[in-house]
This record gives structure tokens, C-alpha cells and sequence, in this order.
């Protein structure tokens, strides 16, 4: 069960996640925002390969829904409309990877649309709508941990590495930053910005506000690393031969943080993506109409919507089998790099 | 003595600092409660600059820090707008909402915690901690928004649980029992949530606490002494694996305001959380910053507790900061 | 002839805060004064914390001493700018006691030696190769070694591999601080030899710095005695070990092991 390198296959898994996110032109069938206000609230359309008459198709298919009778908002299958499951069919066009523009997607059909998780209030299409959500989501939490690394590694080299005051100063501040309940301080800092902004500009600042907040336990593992590396006796012999500041910070300190960086990377960007999911839940994230894995969950807020349409609390799951990813991934590097430690203030949690 | 007073006067400037902190952020921020109502084509100029001055907005910030420190130290906390009441009421009748939750929850998290975890540690490696941390991870991998999202569609579905708010609306005419029961009823979802959320993480630590001790020789040599298995488990490894669970446990009491704002707000549970959404949202400027403050005590309290409880329970700490 | 270095009246103070949160003052040097000459070999000889690694740091230039002169080739780097010491730095070399620490672990062999080299701006490709194979040579080490990590050297080679590091940029004064002390004693042997080998070859004088008087007599022209922070004795090294004055020099001698009670010098009490 113990690989010699198990990080590897949590990061093949995690890769392939991804993947499957990054192209989610590819693998959605429709685009995210192309409302059909006809059919709203269309449960998810199973798909079938065996029909009524007991016949075995190669090719899956969904039944179309039609209302029930009597009913203004409850759906079931039309048995005498199969729609048939097309692979590698034209549809929208797409950005692959932002630029590259495309047209084939994994699967599609004619006549109907195959809705696999059903559709939300304005008909939008749910499975689109959860992959394409999942690129905000995902990386807004990467970028996120992105900066708060940065920050953590500048402040916390600069702490360890030139002591004195610096130090001092720079770890005051640190202890207040930890001091301050984190989720508050985001929403905090996030609502006293202006409120009503344009997808991407809100993507940015909500990315600058999370990656802002939490710089202060990186930093102060940093600054462990590099306080215990300036020791070393190969720092001292590299300054013997004549080397600078910048020279020995560069080649000799800054690499021995990688583990640390690595760790906080695989721990962060969860909980960060997570951050993400609950701001926009809550009306001060990513807004209408761009996809993600948070706002596509606000609406269960209404009574209506979580009595009547259950299929609505799915996206809350996409977020697991990235979370085990990222958690295996953690704990693998830990036990590789880093031998296991309780910190004061653990890291799960979102407080 | 002096460990004491050292530890109770840093955290004092702690609070010091963060409350110039939070202050700062918040009265730096664009846009103030003002700013909606000067949208609002009935309220004239006058009228709004009156009001800003009312509310001292246009003073100099170290004026307005100082006075609403003095109005912390009074208990009041400054003045809501929205509200149009002290914020510091407002506040604490929240918080002993959000703390009956959180009390709840924490108390309930580490009773089943503490046992579990030291049960796994106990059977480390078998088939049964096998099961236990498949089943924390599991756990552990749902998003806190998927639980609390989750416990209310299971809520609807079931219809036993009401779903929303403290209590009921003729909460006021029940006999005492019947409050009781009612509370509990409103109570069962929103702690339901806090304990899901909170255990794999508690579970996790206890293990990991428990099986590093009870590998170490010393407890090899008092089982070889015949110490029976339970005074063993519960008086010796777990006094020597106490360090982390304190540090552990301090943190628990710092989260006991601010971690359960989601799950207030999804369940409508009257606390802290949504009036500082809500005030957030309408930048009532003192409430945040109250609330902040309120929280943050809670988590440097939490801290200054575990130092507290780390000194007593550990004696190389005493004598370390003791000798010369 | 002018000594090729003269220590005098060094003091080192660290102030460090105490338990109780007072400020102390340490005096880890306090009033050094010796002389070593050109292609001598000094050795340094003291108990744990009587301040000899400090010396060690002070003269090679990775430590400034609080108050005090070190004259090397005539010039007192003490008072030198930061710029113009940079520049003397390469000629005194400090090796470290433990290879495994003194060596960059995620290093290979060949980039750790060519580290000064690439430091002191000497770029040419080919001749830098060169010159890493002619100090593997010097040292006893193979070029074929060049790709490995240290971890996958032994004891011996790494202390060999960081010699040779040292000697890249030709320095006059080689200080060994405790440089033997973590190798096994067969290995000791090989690389006393080594060193005194290659003292005769390159005319390099040696600071040795240790706490066993044994390798010191072995090695050593004269011994300098250090206790506390001060010099308590020294003089040529048969003299000091025939003729202990000081007490702590008298503890060394005894700690001393010998299978054999004849070699040992009498003590005289």
C-alpha cells in the first residue's frame, strides 16, 4: 500500500481533476449562460441503456421530460421521446485554455438537451454550469494561496534571514493578523470594497482579499526554515568565499523552504477554495451571471428551492473529490518532508 | 506568578492592537452607512450632513478611535445605525445565542472525540482505526457549506426538525419543558452541523496525541508494573500526551464566537454571524467592528487559556521559565 | 619576518537575552593575543566553550570581534570596510567539523567545489572543469565522483571534498575548526596526513582548532592554550606538553588516552 513516492499518485489524481476542469469547454455540453426560460427547474435526466420495450442500445440515451399532469413544476421521463447520447459532437463555441478556440465537446445530442444534473431557475443547463463554475472556484483558491505563499515567503525571509527589529516588527504584526478571526477579516475586508463589481474584477479582488489574510502562519514557518538555515555551516562557508546577501538567500536558504511552501500549498488552496464558495454563497463573491461552485448554491437559501429541487445541492459535493485529493496530497508530503506537527491554531477549520 | 502576568499583559496589547487593526480597516474602507441614504432622493443634504456629524464621521480618526475605546470600556461599543441603539446590547444578546450553539457543540465534539481518539490510538494500524480514519476522512473532505447545506435539505425532507431560526413562534407561551424541548429542537441541526464539521479534525489530533505516547518506553515500563488498562489510557498517556490536546483545546474556546457564522446563516440561527453579515452589507461600521473585536477576545482568550492551562499541566514549562 | 598572522587583544561580546527576559553580556572572547608565522602550524587547544570556534569565526572574517586587531599579510581586518574584507576573505578558509553540515545537501560534488570559483567571478567553462579535477586530484578524490550528492560519500570524502572546496581559491590560512574530530580514527589519520602532505606542497600555514591535545601535539609547531575566553598558555608545542604551567593544561594532558604509559610525557608537577 506504500508506494515509494505515494505523493505522486495524489498529484496524478489531482492532475487529472484538473484537467478535466481546465477543459470544461470540452466536457460541457453547453454553455453556462444560455438561458432557456422554458424549462426551468428540469431535474437531472438519467441515462439509460436499455429502453421500455426491453431493448439494449449501444449508444446511451435520455428520455425528454414533459410536465406531469396537473402539476406546474413536476417533470418525468417521455417515454416515446428518447434523445440519443452524441460523443465528440459540435456545439458552442469555446475557449480552450482561454485562447484556443474549439467546438467539439465531449458529448451532446439533437432536438433536446440532455440536462445530467437538471437545470436552475432560468434554465441554464446544471453540469455546464458545475464545470465551468469549478474553473472560477479552483482558481480562485490557486491564486489565492499563490499570493498568501508570497507574502508568507518574502516577510518570513526577511524576518529570519536579517533579524533584529525587522524580526521583531514583522512577527508583531504577524501575531495580530493571527489573532484576527480569519473568516471575519475576509468577509470584513471584502464587504468594505465595493460591493457591486463586474465578474472579473470581483474574481481579482476577492483572490487579493483571501490571499491577504492569511500570510501570517506561512510566514512564520518560513521564518523557522530560514532562521535554522542561516546556521547551517554551508551558509557560513558560502559567505566565506564572498558571497552576498542576495546570493545566499537565493541558492542556499530559499530552496530549503521548498517543503514548507509544498505543504502550505496543498493545505491552503482548499480551505481557500472553500473561502471562495462561501463568499459567493453569500452574495459578496463572484457574481451573476458567471458560474461558481458557491453562487450556484446561493439559491438553496430559498425555502422553496431546498424543499422542492434537490438536485440544486450537488455542486456542494464537487468540491469532495478535490478536497480528498488535496488532503492526501498534504499528508503524503508531510510524511515525506516534514515530520508531523500539531500547530496552536490548526488549519482545517474555516475560523 | 510573573509567567502569568507577562502572558495577561501580552495578550492585553494583543487586543489593543487588533482593535487599531480592525478599526483602521473599517473606517479606511470606502463607503459608510451614509452613502445608501444619500441615494435615497427624500433625505435632504442637510439632513445626512447633520447625521455625520450626529455619528461623529467627519473627525479626525485618532478622535474617533479614542472615544470609541472609551465607549468599549463603557460597555456600549459605539452606536449602530442601522439599529439606532449602543452596539454593545445588540452584540452580546447575539453572542449568547451563537454561544449556546457553539458551547453545545464543543462540549459534544470532544466528548466524542477524546474517547474515539484514544480508542484508535489504542488499536493503531488494525482493521478498526482503519475504519475510524477512513470514515474521519471521509468527513473531512465535505466542504463545512455541503454539511450545513446538507443537515437542512435533510431537515425539509424529514420534517422533524424545524428549519430556521431559535424558536418557535408561540415560544413565549410554552411551560418551561416545553422551551426546553422546543430550544433542543432548533438546537439539533445548526450543532449537528458544528459537531460534523468539527470532529474529523478533533479525532485526527487525539490519535495522533494518543499513539506517539503510547509508544514511548515509559509506558511500556508502567504496563509492565500490572497498572490496570484504563488508569493506564486515561491517567498516563493522556496526562503525557496532553501538550498538543491543550493547544488543541485553547483553540477550540478562541473559535467559540466566529466559527459558526456559516452555519448561522444557513440555519437562520440567531447569533453573531448574520448580524455581522448584515451589518457588513449596510457598513453599520460599529457593529463590525465590534463584532470583530468581540471575536477576536474569544480567540485570545482561547490562547492566553491554553498558556494557562500548557504551564499547570506541564511541569518542564515551570521549571524552564523559572530557572536562570 | 613579519608574522603572517598576529592576533591581538581580540574581545568578542554577545548579548542575549535570558529567561528571565534581562539582557546579558557574554564575553565569549576576552583579551586574545598570539602570533602564528608563515607556513607554522598553531594549534588552538580548549575545552567546549572556552571561545575557540569564535576565534575560529573571527579570524576567517564570518564574525567581527567587538574590540581588538587581527593583522593578516600586514593589514588589520578588523578595521577594514566590509568591501575591502570581502576581498581577504577568500585567502583565509575555515573547514568545518562536520562535513554532513558544512556540504549543501541538495548539492552535487562538482557544484559544491566549484562554488568559490563561480563566486569570485572566474565564468570560463572548461577551465573551471579543470581546475575542479586538479583539486579532486589534489586531495585524493576521484573525478568520478562529481556527479554524487554527499550523502553518498563517505565521512572521509566529504572532509576531503570540503578541503579541496577550500583550497580552490588559494588560500594563505587554512583554520581547521575541530575538522577531525567527527571522522573515525583511521580516517583521522589519512586526512592528518593529507593535510600535512599538502602543507608541504602548497607552503599553507594551519590554525588548528580542537579540544584533543593528542592531535594537537601530532600536528602541531605550537600550542596556544584557551580557557574562558582567554590564553592561559603557549609556546612550542614539546615545551607545553613537557612542561604544563597552567592547571587546565594539566587536565587536558591527563584526559589524553594512551595505551602506552611510557609515550606519554611525564607530568611535572
Amino acid at each position: 500500500m506504500r508506494t515509494r513516492h505515494p505523493f505522486v499518485r495524489w498529484l496524478a489524481i489531482l492532475g487529472a481533476l484538473h484537467a478535466i476542469v481546465v477543459c470544461a469547454g470540452f466536457f460541457a455540453p453547453y454553455d453556462p449562460i444560455e438561458q432557456d426560460r422554458k424549462n426551468p427547474y428540469l431535474p437531472p435526466m438519467p441515462l439509460h441503456l436499455m429502453d421500455a420495450q426491453g431493448h439494449l442500445h449501444l449508444r446511451p440515451f435520455a428520455y425528454a421530460l414533459k410536465l406531469r399532469e396537473g402539476a406546474f413544476d413536476q417533470y418525468e421521463q417521455d417515454i416515446g421521446r428518447p434523445v440519443p447520447l452524441r460523443f465528440f459532437k459540435y456545439g458552442p463555441g469555446y475557449r480552450l485554455l482561454g485562447f484556443l478556440p474549439a467546438r467539439i465537446h465531449l458529448f451532446g445530442s439533437k432536438d433536446a438537451r440532455i440536462c445530467l444534473l437538471g437545470t436552475d431557475a432560468y434554465g441554464r443547463d446544471q453540469f455546464s454550469r458545475l464545470l465551468y463554475g469549478g474553473q472560477i472556484s479552483l482558481l480562485a483558491g490557486i491564486l489565492g494561496a499563490g499570493c498568501t505563499l508570497s507574502i508568507g515567503l518574502c516577510v518570513g525571509a526577511a524576518a529570519g534571514y536579517f533579524g533584529g527589529w525587522r524580526d521583531d516588527a514583522l512577527m508583531r504584526v504577524a501575531e495580530l493578523f493571527l489573532a484576527l478571526p480569519w473568516l471575519y477579516l475576509l468577509f470584513a475586508l471584502r464587504a468594505f470594497l465595493p460591493l457591486s463589481l463586474s465578474p472579473l474584477k470581483a474574481f481579482f479582488l476577492i483572490v487579493a482579499v483571501i490571499g491577504a489574510v492569511g500570510w501570517a502562519r506561512p510566514a512564520r514557518l518560513v521564518r523557522g526554515v530560514v532562521l535554522s538555515a542561516k546556521e547551517r555551516d554551508f551558509v557560513r562557508a558560502a559567505r566565506g568565499f564572498g558571497a552576498t546577501d542576495s546570493y545566499l538567500l537565493r541558492r542556499h536558504i530559499l530552496p530549503e523552504t521548498s517543503s514548507v511552501l509544498l505543504t502550505q500549498a496543498a493545505i491552503l488552496i482548499p480551505q481557500y477554495v472553500l473561502a471562495e464558495m462561501t463568499l459567493s454563497f453569500l452574495g459578496l463573491g463572484v457574481p451573476e451571471p458567471a458560474p461558481s461552485w458557491g453562487n450556484l448554491l446561493s439559491n438553496l437559501q430559498q425555502y422553496s428551492v431546498l424543499v422542492s429541487y434537490w438536485w440544486m445541492y450537488l455542486p456542494a459535493l464537487a468540491m469532495v473529490p478535490f478536497f480528498l485529493g488535496y488532503l492526501g496530497l498534504a499528508s503524503s508530503l508531510q510524511e515525506r518532508l516534514e515530520p508531523y506537527k500539531i500547530e496552536r491554531t490548526s488549519p482545517g477549520s474555516l475560523a | 506568578m510573573r509567567f502569568f502576568l507577562r502572558r495577561l499583559s501580552h495578550a492585553f496589547l494583543l487586543l489593543v492592537g487588533v482593535s487599531i487593526l480592525a478599526f483602521l480597516f473599517t473606517t479606511l474602507a470606502p463607503g459608510n452607512y451614509f452613502d445608501e441614504m444619500r441615494l435615497n432622493p427624500q433625505i435632504s443634504p442637510e439632513t445626512l450632513a447633520a447625521l455625520r456629524a450626529q455619528y461623529q464621521l467627519d473627525r479626525p480618526l485618532p478622535v474617533r478611535y479614542a472615544s470609541w475605546m472609551n465607549s468599549v470600556l463603557h460597555g456600549q461599543m459605539g452606536f449602530s445605525f442601522a439599529y439606532n441603539s449602543p452596539v454593545g446590547p445588540l452584540l452580546f444578546v447575539r453572542a449568547r445565542n451563537t454561544l449556546l450553539l457553539t458551547i453545545t457543540a464543543t462540549l459534544i465534539a470532544w466528548g466524542i472525540a477524546l474517547p474515539l481518539g484514544v480508542w484508535s490510538a489504542e488499536r493503531l494500524g488494525r482493521l478498526p482505526d482503519r475504519l475510524l480514519s477512513w470514515a474521519t476522512a471521509a468527513l473531512l473532505v465535505i466542504p463545512d457549506l455541503a454539511l450545513a447545506l446538507g443537515l437542512l435539505v435533510f431537515g425539509v425532507r424529514t420534517g422533524r426538525f424545524p428549519v430556521g431560526g431559535m424558536t418557535s413562534l408561540d415560544f413565549a407561551s410554552l411551560p418551561p419543558a416545553g422551551k426546553l424541548r422546543d430550544l433542543a429542537l432548533h438546537m439539533t441541526l445548526p450543532v449537528a452541523a458544528l459537531v460534523l464539521s468539527a470532529l474529523p479534525l478533533l479525532i485526527r489530533h487525539v490519535r495522533a496525541a494518543v499513539a506517539e505516547v503510547l509508544n514511548a518506553p515509559f509506558m511500556l515500563a508502567a504496563r509492565g508494573h500490572g497498572i490496570p488498562r484504563r488508569t493506564l489510557l486515561y491517567r498516563y498517556a493522556l496526562r503525557a500526551a496532553a501538550n498538543p490536546l491543550i493547544s488543541l483545546f485553547g483553540f477550540s474556546i478562541g473559535v467559540l464566537l466566529s466559527g459558526s457564522l456559516l452555519v448561522e446563516v444557513v440555519m437562520s440561527w440567531p447569533g453573531l454571524g448574520p448580524l455581522l453579515l448584515e451589518s457588513i452589507l449596510s457598513r453599520d461600521l460599529y457593529v463590525v467592528i465590534g463584532g470583530v473585536l468581540l471575536s477576536t477576545i474569544f480567540l485570545v482568550s482561547g490562547n492566553f487559556v491554553a498558556d494557562i492551562l500548557l504551564y499547570w499541566a506541564d511541569p518542564r514549562i515551570r521549571t524552564k521559565s523559572g530557572s536562570r | 619576518m613579519q608574522p603572517l598572522l598576529k592576533v591581538e587583544r581580540v574581545v568578542k561580546a554577545y548579548s542575549s537575552k535570558n529567561v528571565a527576559g534581562a539582557r546579558e553580556k557574554l564575553l565569549a572572547l576576552d583579551g586574545v593575543s598570539f602570533e602564528v608565522a608563515q607556513g607554522g602550524t598553531l594549534a588552538i587547544v580548549g575545552e567546549s566553550g572556552s571561545g575557540k570556534s569564535t576565534l575560529g569565526s573571527c579570524i576567517s572574517c564570518l564574525e567581527i570581534p567587538t574590540s581588538g586587531s587581527i593583522w593578516f599579510e600586514g593589514r588589520d581586518i578588523v578595521a577594514l570596510a566590509e568591501s575591502e574584507r570581502r576581498k581577504v576573505r577568500p585567502r583565509i578558509q575555515l573547514i568545518f567539523q562536520d562535513p554532513s553540515n558544512s556540504l549543501n545537501p541538495r548539492w552535487s560534488v562538482e557544484e559544491i567545489l566549484l562554488e568559490p570559483l563561480t563566486l569570485q567571478g572566474k565564468p570560463k567553462q572548461e577551465k573551471m572543469r579543470q581546475r575542479a579535477v586538479a583539486l579532486m586530484t589534489e586531495v585524493g578524490l576521484s573525478a568520478e565522483l562529481f556527479q554524487r550528492l554527499p550523502a553518498q560519500l563517505s565521512g572521509g570524502q566529504r572532509q576531503r571534498l570540503a578541503i579541496a572546496r577550500a583550497l580552490a581559491l588559494e588560500p594563505k590560512l587554512l583554520i581547521l575548526d575541530e575538522a577531525l574530530s567527527a571522522l573515525d580514527c583511521s580516517v583521522q589519520a589519512q586526512i592528518a596526513n593529507l593535510l600535512m602532505e599538502l602543507q608541504r606542497t602548497l607552503a599553507m600555514t594551519y590554525l588548528f582548532i580542537t579540544h584533543d591535545l593528542a592531535m594537537a601535539a601530532h600536528l602541531a609547531d605550537e600550542i596556544v592554550v584557551m580557557n574562558r575566553g582567554r590564553v592561559v598558555e603557549q609556546g612550542p608545542a614539546e615545551k607545553v606538553l613537557r612542561h604544563p604551567k597552567e592547571e587546565i593544561t594539566r587536565h587536558l594532558l591527563a584526559a589524553m588516552p594512551s595505551l602506552d604509559s611510557a609515550a606519554r610525557p611525564p607530568l611535572e608537577l
